[in-house]
């Protein structure tokens, strides 16, 4: 098993069987896995904000900063190494916030919001989610059988 | 109120450097010779290897290839000089945290970013680098290295208050220990004889609107750049996010989401260009 480890604003891709895709403390970011059961490809995202326009540049260098540009790069580098759009396995965790965080600086809620958005314009079924609350969320996604777990506050893995 | 066995933990720890101390009094005066400042930093050899280890860093950005703690001196200015010294005599503290992290480093990252943070919005709200903040992000939690131990122990109680019954971390620490890590790092910085708004900073860095009228712009700050470090995970604990937001923050600095969301940007190339610092601590 190789663990391969996906940072703040970063995104990985695999079709090897061997492979563990996992990424720390989620925070307010948002976790994105999809996987192709037929091909056994799959990719893990971490994006940490809703939206490019507040730095292009910034994305066009690092597109796994942002849900609006993260999200339809990981999909296309799936499609790179064989993954099907309609076959796709998509769970999302994370977005968690501040307590009492109403009016400002929703920085979960709008990432939420953002994918969501990303999602249902594509066409594209949310499978699983795990989100909200006021905690971190380490998660991983095993190529070998497209298993995404979460792990919850106790310290513990489950299965989403 | 700080128990007995508190009390003991706080006097086992080991004595803040003096040598950072004695940098930060001499380089306020405008007129520091280079060689003072040399001759205080070099009989401190974790400090002195520290700093050459960090002076070459992207972070602070210096054009020179430099090799010796006098050209650092001589280049790197006084803000970068005050802040490396600050980090080079602070990271020794933060080796093994118990309670609050899965991973030992956590602490360290968590403090490292919550420093570059301020600076980022205190650029961006006051137009100004005041090492002032940076000292303060970098000691903001130096509570949790004493009461980690403590919160380990109570660690099921604490997290059933959290989860169940609505407290943040903060409450349930004054809950259930009796006192919490901002609280009692506002003693320790007293203990290591920091200046007040260092003090005030670490004590209220949760909950600044508790804080008199007066000089409260560093706790402020500390506390929005310790939400923002919260938010993006970085050195994330199993305190998490439980923490309480503060609306007044908004109009305070008059701070657009945008703004924060650049912030964040920022912060994030920041850590990048700063592995040196978040290095240091495996150097211990």
């Amino acid at each position: 098993m190789k663990q391969i480890v996906v940072g703040i604003s970063d995104l990985k891709v695999s079709g090897n069987a061997g492979d563990i895709l996992i990424t720390y403390a989620l925070g307010s970011c948002v976790g994105v896995a999809v996987y192709d059961p037929v091909d056994r490809v799959g990719g893990l995202l971490h994006f940490m904000l809703p939206d490019s326009s507040i730095d292009e540049t910034k994305a066009r260098r690092n597109p796994a900063m942002f849900a609006d540009t993260g999200i339809p790069l990981l999909f296309k580098s799936c499609y790179k190494l064989g993954a099907v759009k309609k076959r796709m396995i998509v769970k999302i965790a994370g977005g968690a916030s501040i307590m009492d965080d109403m009016n400002y600086f929703r920085i979960g809620q709008k990432n939420i919001i953002a994918a969501r958005k990303i999602f249902w314009r594509n066409g594209i079924i949310i499978d699983g989610e795990d989100l909200h609350g006021n905690y971190n969320r380490t998660v991983k996604l095993n190529i070998s059988n497209g298993k995404f777990y979460v792990k919850n506050f106790a310290n513990l893995f489950e299965e989403l | 109120m700080i128990n007995d066995q508190l009390l003991k933990s706080v006097n086992n720890l080991p004595v803040f450097p003096a040598t950072v101390h004695r940098v930060s009094q001499v380089i306020s005066d405008p007129d520091f010779s280079v060689d003072d400042l040399v001759n205080i930093i070099k009989y401190d050899q974790s400090i002195t290897a520290n700093v050459l280890r960090m002076c070459n860093s992207p972070y602070f950005g210096t054009r020179y290839k430099i090799s010796s703690l006098r050209e650092a001196v001589i280049y790197l200015g006084r803000t970068n000089i005050l802040q490396i010294v600050y980090t080079a005599g602070t990271s020794r503290f933060y080796k093994r945290v118990r309670g609050y992290y899965w991973g030992a480093t956590k602490l360290w990252e968590h403090s490292v970013g919550v420093a570059l943070m301020s600076q980022i919005l205190a650029k961006k709200i006051y137009s100004c680098e005041d090492s002032g903040f940076f000292t303060a992000g970098l000691l903001h939690d130096i509570g949790k290295v004493v009461l980690g131990e403590f919160v380990y122990e109570s660690f099921q109680e604490i997290m059933h208050l959290v989860s169940r019954r609505g407290y943040s971390f903060l409450e349930a620490e004054q809950e259930i220990i009796g006192t919490n890590h901002a609280e009692l790092g506002g003693e320790i910085a007293s203990l290591w004889s920091f200046p007040k708004e260092t003090r005030d900073a670490i004590t209220y860095h949760h909950r600044p609107d508790l804080m008199e009228k007066g000089e409260d712009s560093i706790p402020w700050i500390i506390y929005l750049a310790d939400q923002a470090c919260m938010m993006m995970g970085i050195g994330g604990g199993v305190d998490s996010l439980a923490y309480r937001g503060l609306k007044e923050v908004v109009n305070k600095f008059n701070l657009r989401q945008r703004d924060f969301e650049k912030s964040i940007v920022l912060l994030l190339k920041d850590l990048d260009k700063a592995k040196e610092l978040l290095d240091l601590v495996k150097n211990e």
